[in-house]
């Protein structure tokens, strides 16, 4: 039987690292989103809750391409103002700062898990997509509590379990349409961070 | 200036966290030459015609040692981009190069991304559809193309930019017979009209035979032969893998050369077999 041998070279290899991607979360952000507003506008009610598109969908975006915490406040600051014309809500614009805040969380989240060395974790869209609209929800909820003068038990105990439920039902979300996405984007060449 | 179109030096390369798969590449390509680039399967071509477009190692990553130049200049510290206008890269998979929808926008997407001005955009997307032999059909879908028709169009946005070397991997892998002559010929024009250096990475040497000039043989990772043709071919013949996968015609030549010690002529096409042998031993069948 014939023996493998490894070929080793007599010079020492010059370690390069893989060119980084300048624009491609720009183009994912930008996909990803407008699919959130169709969403956001199609969707119908599931049990009383819907789910909030836009934060699953920028939880993927920020799970697939890691950007930086000022792109990812750049990302929460779109998916705000797509959300502001069609809000019923009492404050529309309270969604620019509770997206910020999803942004950045998803985030924290990722980059977290990614020096913690669970990269691959399998969960980790289900946590993002669950914290970020946990830290979303409970912003937009708390700016509505000022708005309209609500007492606190309302809040802590009529609204944050909305917000949790719609958390849990996002993280659903975004653990089932990160894999498509992830095969969709980066069928090329692609290369963890 | 160097002569060479290309110039692998100790060039080595590695995939990240991968073992080496281009082995002390020493070797170079004539500028103005129709080079073949042959070797079984994994032998490291397709990653020696990245290596010559610049995108292993710098867009890829990974581990190298060595050098490659393009026309004289190094691909270290230049942009994919750059080395684009000087040398233009066709991979097999060319579907996955296509990405407007009609013909004249594809060929105008290279040319507007390296910065050319619109009026030069609309010359030369004509000029590069007119070569390929798709002259008018800059408003045609691309769905409306065959799948031999897309790959020219994709041969036109390459030459759109007019580099000075080709390489193409495997162009007629997924073509028909018929289609794989009419590519070679259309290749062999342009390498001609432009005096273009034609790099091609070929399985079935029958094809590009009439036009070769140069061919280096690749065996896992290393360079076993390199320079004209002719010299090339013999030595691959040496080797019982590497001379299945030269050209019957050429099999049958060296074959000769070696049982009666003759030297016979550069063997293009079957006719020049059958004259040959008819003048060297008074029939054509052996």
């Amino acid at each position: 039987m014939k023996e493998e041998q490894v070929f080793k070279p007599e010079v020492e290899l010059i370690e390069v690292p893989p060119a980084k991607d300048t624009h491609r979360w720009v183009a994912i952000t930008a996909l990803l989103l407008a699919i959130g507003v169709i969403l956001h506008t199609i969707s119908p009610n599931i049990g009383g809750v819907t789910p909030n598109w836009t934060i699953a969908m920028y939880s993927i975006t920020i799970s697939l391409t890691n950007p930086s915490f000022s792109q990812s406040l750049g990302i929460g600051f779109v998916a705000g103002l797509t959300l502001v014309p069609s809000s019923k809500s009492a404050f529309p614009l309270g969604n620019i700062a509770s997206e910020l805040t999803g942004a950045f969380v998803a985030a924290l989240v990722v980059k977290s898990m990614m020096q913690m060395g669970l990269a691959d974790f399998r969960f980790r869209p289900y946590l993002t997509g669950f914290l970020a609209t946990m830290a979303s929800g409970s912003v937009f909820t708390f700016i509505l509590k000022l708005i309209l003068n609500l007492p606190m038990h309302v809040y802590v105990y009529a609204m944050l379990p909305v917000v949790a439920t719609v958390a849990v039902l996002n993280g659903f979300i975004t653990q089932v349409l990160f894999a498509p996405a992830q095969k969709l984007f980066f069928i090329q060449g692609a290369r963890k961070k | 200036m160097s002569n060479y179109a290309v110039e692998f030096k100790n060039f080595h390369y590695a995939y990240n966290g991968g073992e080496v798969v281009l082995k002390d590449i020493n070797v170079s390509v004539k500028e103005g030459s129709f080079t073949v680039l042959l070797g079984p399967s994994g032998a490291g071509k397709t990653t020696m015609c990245k290596a010559m477009a610049g995108i292993i190692p710098y867009y890829y990553g990974g581990r190298y040692a060595g050098s490659v130049e393009v026309l004289g200049e190094d691909t270290k510290g230049r942009r994919v981009s750059d080395i684009a206008m000087r040398l233009g890269l066709m991979l097999e998979d060319y579907e996955s190069q296509l990405v407007s929808l009609t013909a004249g926008e594809e060929v105008s997407f290279s040319l507007l991304n390296h910065g050319f001005p619109p009026d030069e955009v609309e010359e030369r997307m004509k000029k590069a559809l007119e070569d390929v032999g798709l002259p008018g059909r800059e408003n045609y879908q691309l769905d409306e193309l065959s799948g031999g028709q897309r790959q020219r169009l994709l041969l036109a946005s390459v030459l759109a930019v007019h580099p000075r070397v080709l390489v193409l991997d495997e162009p007629v892998s997924a073509m028909d017979p018929e289609g794989s002559v009419s590519l070679y010929k259309l290749l062999y024009k342009i390498h001609q009209k432009y005096n273009m250096t034609v790099i091609v990475v070929e399985h079935n040497l029958d094809y590009v035979l009439p036009y070769v000039t140069d061919m280096i043989v690749l065996q896992d990772g290393s360079v076993v032969a390199s320079g004209s043709f002719e010299e090339a071919a013999s030595i691959a013949y040496e080797d019982r893998e590497l001379r299945r996968i030269l050209p019957a015609l050429w099999q049958v030549k060296l074959n000769l050369e070696k049982r009666d010690g003759i030297h016979l002529g550069m063997w293009r096409k079957t006719s020049d077999a059958i004259s040959e042998l008819k003048e060297k031993y008074g029939r054509a069948e052996l």
